[in-house]
């Protein structure tokens, strides 16, 4: 209902913006030539046609708008599905979905391959010339076994009405379905099946958990989709019927009965299957046997069959009728398969979310108590502030201190003395008032993201002005950073992590490395930009050289700096995501990455969601503090 | 103006356009793992698959069974070997159009295992102690069953612990760098050093005992299966044939060891913890044995097994 009102509303948004652009392009004409950046000003209307055509490219694909518009279309095409899957091996043997007869192909390759080990055979010297006619001969013998399963007048009047048995169910089936009353439902049987597809549900994933048990009903909901799954049950039978015909006339069985007697024989004279000329046999043997198992038939034999399949296929896309073009035209680049038990889409539906499953998805993952993997994607607990006293204060203080820590009495009883007090005090094991911090997924990433970029700023700033100012820093600090800047960071990522560990300390240490670089990169293009003018004029006003750094040079490469910082953030973030693929408990890249083993689509869109949403907010905190703290940038 | 939107819609149209036309398979491709010896190897060495399906043959290693089917419903596999049976219920789970063939090998605890390091001093007797502490699984995998079940036999709560996602080389870094306390794993390199530091929580026998087994399977694309059925039987046929080799003594454990990329020694330490099934066993295990039995237990969809291929 949502997802078709959004439809229209980005349609005519786009049409309607189009509109009033062109519009707006006629009126400019005037006085805007071509190249005035004026004309580049402007065009909220232009963002919007930009969005929703993004929003609808994703209704589409997804095949939201399918689902929105005919619910139960997914559910027919499911049974269509059915009957598709059961047509498919049958389909294979002939010139229907492939270019040749499968029995034409067969012989096609299993006579090069005999081709091929005669030449080997051929060739060898370590096969003994009277072995050498032998092995010459079963081959000749396993081509000669072909014509007598290709020829019409050997084929077994058993097999031969077989077929036409087979044939006959095939059109009958064709008949019964092009009937409107097929396949006969009793009133009870129909109020089972309804009450049965009621159960299993609609065609969208699991709004009540992570993980999606049925997305695709697979009990026919409507009479059409009936027609077909009854249909598919008949030509599975079918199917299964054929392929256990094979031609085996008496001429070929004895012939393949003796070849198999004969390389028997032949190998047993050797002492290990292992031996060359035993294993060339071997290998002659392995494709008469597979000649043997595929079917193949004289090349007129399966005519009508394959025609009868033909009127079927055709009676059966004519009896989809506007589900058809359901199908061609709401479910693009794939479509509803079928495969075993379940239903299954197939194509982009799977991979690319619906917009709806996607928004309750994440509106479940938010809910606190379910969150991911038990932790909240962000959420707050309590803390008590002395955790922080003691993670602030080192332990050691308690330690320094005269006297001993307490030693049970003969009660059993610990009484705490003063030293005990001061390292429950150190340790932050005491209770003060609680307040409430954030935690969970998103919130760790976010940490780690923050953590490496400031730890990066507050070493990578001074040094990069000193690499700016001075020519022994220069030296020194030149090939150091310059060796380790090229190298992408992810190239680090498995070395920090097993030298660091895989907590917090080694994900943090890896962003602070990818913003170090940037950052003294930034702070000394900016040191060494300074106009010399700018610092002459300090100087003959008296300024102190800790003056001059901190009123001059200093304001005057922040610009850079904070373009630096910009930089910075979209790099850790791409690190970090990796970093947590690597090994994680928590954060965003933990999530994707765990996601994707239980194929949970839905949720690895909503973390690149997160992840692009995160980045953004970054990015445009930056900018605006650009904008409030330093007005004179570009303007020096 | 026409001509972007005659762009926009050629574009749309090119995306709608299914190519449908298959070909007839001119090259199989095949999933394996190093690390992870079995009979096959020997034949996969001497390209004697190549032989037995009539078309090349291409093996690929992976790391883990989640990634080969990945793989699979990207159209790039067409045959999974010793896919572990997780992975495989997690994928038909999720309604990928993949089928079980045939089981590639049953094994104790001794290919996949949870090892705690001696430095945590926890032990079967205190494995309660696992709670609130980190411990490193290849979630998705054989390993995950594995530690979920020990987990079980030792009273421990895992929804207490931290666990962490690591695949079997990191996890047993992790262990021998103290990161972690226990790490899952499975592979003989990878259990190799993880034990270097620690012990397995759970010896094979006590496994045994406790009704922890792993199963390795063969899994195939539907599509594959249906247009290449010929090609399925003679692939399992041949793997039957090797592992009737092996359990003769004849393989050629060089080959192996080789393709495997483990040292001979090891190799058969990790292969005398593996059972490879006659076909007469495999048909009973998926019918209605240990097989039936862990798939009922995962509440997987039925119908994804078929029998049809084996000799």
């Amino acid at each position: 209902m949502i997802t078709a009102f959004l439809t229209f509303l980005f349609f005519f948004a786009i049409i309607g913006c189009i509109l009033y652009g062109r519009k707006l392009i006629r009126t400019e004409k005037i006085d805007a030539v071509f190249g005035n950046p004026e004309r580049a000003k402007g065009g909220v209307h232009w963002v919007i046609v930009g969005s929703s055509f993004l929003l609808l490219v994703w209704l589409y694909y997804s095949w939201d708008i399918a689902k929105s518009f005919f619910p139960r279309s997914a559910n027919e095409l499911c049974q269509v599905g059915k009957v598709n899957e059961s047509l498919l091996s049958l389909k294979y043997l002939f010139p229907i979905k492939e270019r040749q007869l499968k029995s034409t192909s067969v012989i096609k390759t299993e006579t090069e391959n005999l081709n091929k080990i005669l030449l080997e055979i051929d060739k060898t010297d370590k096969v003994n010339s009277q072995d050498k006619v032998k092995l010459i001969n079963f081959i000749n013998k396993t081509k000669n076994s072909i014509p007598l399963l290709t020829n019409e007048n050997l084929l077994n009047n058993e097999t031969k009405s077989k077929i036409g048995i087979i044939t006959d169910k095939i059109n009958n089936l064709t008949d019964k379905f092009t009937r409107s009353d097929y396949p006969n439902e009793s009133p009870e049987e129909e109020i089972k099946r309804i009450d049965a597809a009621k159960k299993e549900g609609n065609w969208s994933s699991s709004s009540t958990s992570i993980e999606n048990t049925i997305e695709i009903p697979s009990i026919p909901k409507t009479k059409r989709g009936l027609k077909f799954q009854a249909a598919a049950v008949e030509l599975n039978a079918i199917s299964d019927e054929f392929f256990e015909l094979r031609n085996h006339n008496e001429q070929y069985s004895s012939l393949l009965e003796n070849l198999k007697k004969e390389i028997k024989d032949f190998r047993s004279q050797f002492d290990s299957a292992e031996d060359i000329t035993s294993s060339f046999a071997k290998d002659i043997l392995k494709i008469a046997r597979r000649i043997e198992y595929a079917s193949i038939f004289p090349p007129n034999t399966l005519k009508d069959m394959q025609g009868s399949i033909e009127n079927f296929d055709k009676a059966q896309k004519k009896e989809q009728g506007g589900l058809r073009w359901v199908d061609i035209l709401l479910f693009p680049s794939g479509t509803i398969i079928s495969s075993g038990p379940s239903c299954s889409e197939q194509g982009s539906g799977r991979w690319l979310p619906k917009p709806s499953d996607t928004v309750n998805k994440f509106a479940l993952m938010l809910n606190p108590k379910v969150g991911f993997k038990q932790i909240p994607l962000i959420w707050y607990e309590m803390m008590d502030v002395s955790k922080i006293v003691g993670f602030i204060l080192p332990d050691w203080i308690a330690d320094i201190l005269p006297g001993e820590y307490p030693v049970h009495n003969e009660k059993g009883e610990v009484k705490p003395n003063f030293k005990s007090k001061v390292l429950s005090f150190v340790t932050g094991d005491f209770k003060l008032f609680k307040i409430p911090i954030p935690t969970g997924h998103i919130w760790d990433s976010f940490l780690r993201v923050f953590l490496g970029l400031v730890a990066g700023i507050i070493v990578g700033v001074p040094l990069g002005l000193f690499m700016g100012l001075n020519r022994f820093a220069k030296g020194f600090f030149d090939p150091l950073i310059e060796l380790y800047r090229p190298v992408p960071p992810l190239a680090w990522a498995p070395l920090v992590i097993s030298v660091l560990g895989i907590d917090n300390l080694g994900k943090v240490f890896l962003l602070f490395m990818v913003s170090l670089s940037i950052m003294i990169i930034s702070a000394r293009a900016g040191a060494s930009g300074t106009q010399l003018s700018k610092i002459h004029a300090a100087h003959s006003l008296g300024a102190s050289r800790w003056q001059i750094l901190r009123h001059v040079i200093f304001p005057n490469s922040l610009p850079e700096i904070l373009t630096g910082i910009r930089v910075a953030t979209g790099m850790c973030w791409g690190t970090l995501v990796a970093a947590e693929f690597l090994a994680g408990t928590t954060g965003v890249g933990f999530v994707e990455n765990v996601a994707k083993k239980y194929f949970q689509y839905e949720v690895i869109w909503i973390t690149i969601f997160i992840m692009g949403m995160l980045g953004l907010i970054f990015d445009i905190t930056i900018r605006k503090i650009i904008d409030k703290t330093i007005p004179w940038r570009g303007k020096g | 103006m026409k001509k972007i939107i005659s762009t926009v819609l050629g574009i749309l149209f090119a995306f709608t356009l299914n190519a449908s036309v298959a070909n007839a398979a001119s090259e199989v491709r095949v999933a394996y793992f190093l690390e992870w010896p079995s009979p096959n190897l020997e034949d996969m060495n001497k390209k004697a698959y190549s032989k037995a399906l009539g078309v090349p043959v291409k093996w690929t290693n992976f790391t883990n069974g989640v990634a080969m089917t990945d793989a699979m419903l990207a159209g790039d596999i067409d045959i999974s070997y010793s896919q572990g049976l997780m992975p495989y219920i997690n994928a038909v789970k999720a309604k990928a159009p993949i089928s079980l063939v045939d089981v590639a090998m049953e094994y104790g605890m001794g290919g996949t295992t949870c090892v705690t390091s001696n430095k945590s001093g926890i032990t079967k007797a205190n494995a309660s102690e696992l709670e609130g502490k980190k411990v490193a699984v290849p979630l998705g995998t054989m390993a995950e069953y594995v530690f979920t079940e020990s987990m079980k036999i030792v009273g421990a709560d895992r929804k207490k612990m931290d666990v962490i996602a690591m695949d079997p080389e990191e996890g047993a870094a992790a262990l021998v760098s103290g990161d972690v306390v226990m790490a899952c794993l499975f592979g003989g390199n990878s259990i190799k050093s993880a034990t270097s530091v620690g012990k397995r929580l759970l010896t094979v026998d006590e496994a045994r005992a406790g009704g922890i087994m792993g199963i390795d399977i063969v899994s195939v694309t539907n599509k594959f299966m249906k247009e290449n059925p010929g090609m399925v039987k003679s692939f399992v046929e041949l793997t039957h044939e090797a592992n009737e080799r092996y359990r003769n003594g004849k393989s050629d454990l060089k080959a192996m060891s080789k393709e495997s990329e483990m040292k001979v020694a090891d190799m058969k330490d990790t292969l005398s913890g593996f059972k490879f099934l006659t076909p007469k066993e495999t048909k009973k295990s998926m019918k209605r044995g240990n097989l039936s039995k862990f798939l009922k237990g995962f509440d997987t969809p039925r119908g994804t097994v078929t029998t049809k291929f084996l000799p």
